[in-house]
């Protein structure tokens, strides 16, 4: 249940910046969260929807993307996008490698009206 | 409208484990954050660990527990501090919970200290405590797919255990297709086979740590 404090933080955020850009109310939050995070998203809504309940927030539609993971090979420099979670680069076989893309769990925007 | 944020919404908690980092760098103090399920056999290993180690160096440890300090009770008699962290049904540890208790230590007088996370597998291998690295322990009787299903852990970890390797001919746990599966997901990583309670592989395990230790 990670996906609790992680909308905890957001909530805490959207809220934040709510107060300091006088928005009555939040009618959507964009969000990206990298596959590696395993965010189950409907869980996801659920504690958010459950903790945004009478802040600014309460009717903002929750925009969420997946990333996929992407990750450099150190020997070939090549980059590679994986669906599968297999660790070993397709042009050159090494494991050694970087990830690029997969981790994220970013707050991009959100969106609201102006007291 | 819209507002542009782009921000990390762990923040919070990475700032605060970049903090914790910081300290324990300049105290010269690492940290093992210690990862595996429920029951696989952090205290155990532990307990093992002081055991063996204590006379050289000194250590402390940190026992994330949801409510109890069972596993800090096991660990009292060997002398070294111990703090507890309840988490009050939180299923991992965080930065804050870290940085709250480390000023109970004599960070001046310690070179390592050892962090026994909540159990389980996802939630506390995405959250940063500001350690030095993660260990993940996984054991012979959860089954040989852990790598694939948990693969954030197993590519975060610099180090895998598989513990009660003594068990390892009462279940199913095929090694080959563990090998295969975690050498898919971070064939990098090292991997020592232990048995904690039959003292199997222990010495390769001491002498690993040893040198992160000594060489920190
Ligand atoms: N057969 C066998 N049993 C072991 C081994 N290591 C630990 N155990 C047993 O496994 C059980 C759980 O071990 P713990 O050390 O409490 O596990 P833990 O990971 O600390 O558990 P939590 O703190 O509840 O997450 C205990 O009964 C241990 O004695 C081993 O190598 N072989
Ligand atoms: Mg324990
Ligand atoms: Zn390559």
């Amino acid at each position: 249940m990670h996906e609790l404090k992680i909308a905890e933080e957001l909530i805490g955020i959207i809220t934040e910046v709510a107060k300091s850009e006088n928005l009555k109310k939040v009618t959507k939050v964009n969000i990206q969260f990298g596959k590696m995070i395993m965010i189950v998203p409907d869980v996801f809504r659920f504690v958010f929807e459950g903790g945004v309940k009478g802040t600014v927030a309460k009717s903002a539609k929750l925009n969420l993307e997946i990333l996929p993971v992407k990750f450099a090979c150190n020997k070939c420099k090549e980059e590679t996008e994986i669906d599968d979670l297999l660790f070993v680069c397709p042009y050159c076989g090494s494991n050694d490698l970087d990830l690029t893309q997969g981790r994220e769990t970013i707050i991009e925007s959100i969106e609201g009206e102006k007291c | 409208m819209e507002i542009k944020i782009m921000k990390n919404v762990l923040d919070r908690n990475k700032n605060k484990a970049n903090e914790v980092r910081n300290l324990l760098k300049e105290k010269n103090v690492l940290m093992v954050n210690m990862i595996s399920s429920p029951g696989a056999g952090k205290t155990t290993l532990l307990e093992k660990t002081l055991e063996n180690l204590k006379d050289k160096f000194r250590i402390g440890v940190i026992e994330g527990d949801i409510t109890t300090d069972r596993d800090a009770q096991r660990l009292k008699g060997h002398g070294v501090p111990i703090v507890v962290i309840n988490t009050e049904g939180g299923c991992h540890l965080d930065s804050h919970s870290i940085s709250k208790v480390l000023p109970e230590f004599d960070l001046e007088n310690m070179d390592v200290i050892f962090v026994e996370n909540v159990g389980n597998l996802v939630c506390p291998s995405h959250f940063d405590l500001g350690e030095t690295f993660k260990l993940a322990l996984v054991s012979t009787t959860e089954g040989d797919d852990k790598p694939i299903k948990y693969p954030m852990l197993f590519r975060e970890a610099k180090i895998i255990l598989l513990n009660k390797i003594d068990l390892i001919e009462y279940t199913n746990f095929n090694k080959a297709s563990f090998h295969v599966d975690l050498n898919n997901v971070n064939g990098k990583v090292p991997l020592m086979e232990i048995s904690c309670t039959r003292n199997i592989g222990m010495d390769k395990w001491y002498n690993w740590i040893s040198k992160q230790i000594s060489s920190k």
